[in-house]
């Protein structure tokens, strides 16, 4: 086995596959970076079980052969190498040996018998859909914002891929929040899959500077990200996702205009008052023009700002600025739509004549 | 069906390495076997692939060799989870707004609290649980913890020396709560279970379903906290549990015979959150407090016993409830066996308790001389005006030693160490007797010092 690579690319690949290789694993050889040269194609994989990710790194020469070495410390020795440098990787028996210009070493490897075999999804029975990628990594970072990371909800901790009247859309929540982005509007085949968060944040991990278009594939149990070189294998989260449908709340009643920037600005401030207590900011509006955020913190004083706005009714909401923040800050419009009632109704943030994104959070009671 | 793949599980245990072992076939079971067409579950496809290309010859003839007959092996995905604890399955009801604000109350089909899930004893509750001024105070917190578990006083840290009562209390708020709300996931646990769990945990690869069982309990209570010393990961996993929990306002209850700032190695960041909403303390009992306690299990026991016969008791034990009980025990018993009253056993001097059994050989130049070489002062340096704070408190030990062991007046006291007048004796052993009841450092060193003594 022998590769020959600039040390920029191959730093960068190593950097991205070995994150999930750098771990606990008890198995020892799931810290390793599966190197494979089968006719002159380079592959470098890590897996840990629940997802795996393969780099094809394209090179300037190789010869075949297969070996694994520890991740942490290739990666750590590759990316410490002078820019620009051109590192040759070969591997005798179990020694392999790391040479760019006058810096040389050699690494214990192990044979890669022990390495697990990886899935495969069959292209012919998969379900598979294309996205730009821009337009793929602003959808899911809005997204998995609302995702949980309660473990003994499993459901809530995937992004649910969910076609739904010929649209593809991604969804999240954790019971207090969700998030719904449209991701195509026009699709042929069904899917209604719960991909794991933290895969999903390998995947956008991986979005490289040239790679133009993500190609996403379903099977039963798994799913796999195509972008450019990279390539994501993940297993799906094997439970029911809740009808995130019901929880949308339609005729809130009132229904307001925000300015993004401003928005943000005065939950913040009001934000630093709640710091102390559980977070929570009041929203207040009164007609015909006034919609005010304020937050009461006894030891610390209160605030109160106002927001002008054209408003047609009385309401009053409490809810978690935390959330609120993060909804905002979500949105890649300045102009947001906010639609509440008092009480206990979930509110709900849209871009102005535009519902393609949607956010809702639950309101905190007295 | 299970049996079958137990046996043929150790049997693969023994051929391949225990990492392969537990990374592949942790969790795996049979779901079917029809005629011989056997299905195993496995984690996620990534097991599937592995198993079936590496490890189908020695599953095949493991599962031979349990004499079942097999002709052919397929591998299905099955979550863990969904073959032996049913998931909650998350419904829209589950998002509305009940639950989050109330995330404690749930609903749990199948859980039947017996004794091994919550690891509670039902023998204690807070009826047969003593109140005196001793305990008041913690007593009264874990009634308003009964009453609203995860507000007030969350996380509960109970402290006292050992045989005070505190397992006994946490295990009677526990269940207390149980019984007002038997839906509630309650778990007791001694900490030094919590580690070795924790480890085997580690060991197996079953992190995460450790992390699970503790993470969605409702109330956790901790006892005997102060071994976590040394278990440092232990500590690190009980930490992020325990924060864990408690940003869900779920009642963390804790145990210790000491301050967690006493206790060795103990994170600084934990140690202050475990006492965030204050330490309660189990103090030693009072004469009346103890002669209550007596009487109380007299009651339980339905034994007859005179009230001199208590009160005997009473001042005569000074160590702790435990020993208390014990000591009551024993002469109950004996009573019964040589057909004595207690009382009269008492005053015939067949039982004698506690002090009573020591020699009285010791003089106070024995005592000064055993307090100071513990210390590792000469007997000079510590009867010296010295006012090093070392020094003092070992000056001081001497004088309450030379009290209580010797029951000197303190005059006499006050020339035996050095001293100018009787009232720094007096003001000596009254600090050390009012340390004693908090500072369980101090009350070892006296122990130990009061072996040394009449060894």
């Amino acid at each position: 086995m022998k590769i020959q690579v600039t040390q920029d690319k191959l730093a960068k690949a190593l950097t991205n596959i070995s994150r999930i290789a750098i771990g606990k694993a008890t198995l020892p050889i799931l810290n390793n970076i599966l190197i494979r040269v089968d006719n002159k194609k380079v592959s470098l994989i890590t897996t840990n079980l629940d997802m795996a990710i393969i780099d094809f790194l394209p090179v300037s020469s190789s010869e075949d052969g297969v070996i694994t070495v520890p991740a942490k410390l290739l990666t750590e020795f590759i990316s410490n190498l002078p820019k620009g440098e051109v590192v040759e990787i070969s591997a005798k028996d179990t020694k392999v040996t790391v040479k760019a210009g006058k810096y040389s070493s050699t690494i214990n490897g192990t044979i890669a018998d022990d390495f697990p075999d990886l899935p495969e999804i069959d292209d012919k029975t998969a379900v598979t859909y294309k996205i730009g990628i821009e337009e793929f990594k602003n959808s899911i970072s809005q997204v998995i914002i609302a995702a949980s990371n309660d473990l003994t909800r499993p459901a809530l901790t995937g992004v649910y891929f969910d076609t739904n009247d010929n649209s593809l859309f991604a969804v999240s929540t954790d019971g207090y929040r969700l998030a719904k982005k449209e991701l195509i509007d026009k699709v042929e085949s069904e899917v209604k899959a719960i991909v794991p968060a933290n895969s999903l944040h390998e995947v956008l991990r991986s979005i490289g500077e040239d790679t133009e278009e993500v190609e996403i594939s379903f099977n039963d149990d798994l799913v796999r990200f195509r972008l450019g070189e990279v390539e994501i294998i993940s297993k799906l989260i094997d439970a029911s996702y809740p009808n995130y449908q019901a929880l949308i709340p339609k005729d809130n009643e009132i229904t307001l205009d925000l300015d993004q920037e401003e928005a943000i600005r005065t939950t913040k401030l009001a934000a630093l008052f709640a710091r102390s207590v559980d977070g929570s900011i009041i929203c207040e509006t009164k007609a015909p023009d006034t919609l005010s955020i304020r937050s009461v913190a006894n030891e610390f004083g209160e605030n109160d700002s106002e927001i002008k706005t054209e408003v047609t009714k009385d309401c009053i909401t409490r809810l978690n600025s935390r959330f609120f923040i993060a909804a905002l800050n979500a949105f890649d419009t300045p102009n947001i739509t906010m639609e509440f009632s008092s009480g206990v109704k979930p509110i709900v943030l849209h871009g102005k004549n535009d519902t393609k994104y949607i956010h809702i959070i639950m309101p905190l009671s007295k | 069906m299970y049996d079958v793949w137990k046996n043929a599980l150790a049997e693969i245990e023994q051929q391949i390495s225990p990492a392969n072992f537990s990374t592949w076939f942790q969790g795996t079971s049979i779901i079917s076997n029809t005629d011989g067409h056997i299905v195993i579950g496995v984690k996620n496809s990534f097991y599937v692939k592995q198993l079936r290309n590496r490890y189908l010859n020695i599953i095949t003839t493991a599962l031979r060799n349990t004499n079942l007959e097999v002709n052919s092996i397929d591998f299905e995905v099955q979550t863990k989870v969904k073959s032996k604890v049913r998931p909650r399955e998350v419904t829209a009801s589950d998002l509305s707004l009940k639950t989050h604000l109330t995330s404690r109350k749930r609903p749990s089909p199948t859980q039947q609290s017996s004794n091994q899930e919550t690891g509670l004893n039902q023998k204690y509750t807070l009826d047969n649980f003593v109140i005196g001024s001793n305990n008041d105070l913690a007593v009264s917190a874990a009634r308003s913890i009964i009453d609203s578990p995860g507000e007030r006083y969350n996380p509960f840290f109970l402290y006292g020396g050992p045989g005070l009562g505190k397992t006994h209390l946490v295990q009677a708020i526990g269940n207390e709560l149980l019984r007002k709300d038997p839906s509630l996931k309650i778990f007791y646990t001694p900490i030094a279970h919590f580690y070795s769990d924790f480890i085997d945990s580690v060991r197996l690869g079953k992190g995460n379903e450790f992390n699970l069982k503790f993470r969605k309990l409702d109330v956790l209570i901790i006892d005997d906290f102060q071994l976590i010393v040394g278990k440092e990961k232990s500590q690190e996993e009980f930490f992020n549990i325990f924060n864990d929990l408690y940003q869900l306002n779920k009642q963390i209850i804790v145990t210790s015979d000491r301050l967690p700032s006493q206790i060795k190695s103990v994170d600084e960041r934990l140690a202050s959150r475990l006492t965030w909403a204050g330490a309660f303390d189990l103090q030693l009992p009072k004469f009346e407090d103890k002669c209550a306690i007596l009487r109380a299990k007299a009651e339980l026991m339905g034994a007859n016993i005179e009230p001199e016969a208590i009160e005997y008791i009473a001042e005569n034990v000074n160590t702790n409830i435990r020993d208390l009980e014990g000591e009551f025990s024993t002469i109950l018993l004996m009573s019964e066996v040589r057909g004595l009253t207690p009382l009269e056993l008492i005053k015939n001097g067949s039982v004698s308790v506690n002090k009573a059994t020591r020699p009285h050989s010791v003089n106070s130049k024995q005592i000064v001389d055993k307090v100071a070489r513990y210390f590792q002062l000469t007997p000079k340096e510590m009867c010296s005006k010295s006012r090093v704070s070392n020094i003092k408190t070992a000056r001081q030990i001497t004088m309450y030693l030379l009290s209580k062991e010797l029951g000197l007046s303190t005059t006499k006291i006050a020339t035996e160490v050095g001293v100018k007048d009787h009232t720094t004796v007096m003001h000596g052993i009254k600090k050390i007797d009012q340390d004693l009841r908090l500072n369980f450092i101090l009350r070892d060193q006296i122990a130990e010092i009061k072996e040394k003594i009449y060894d």
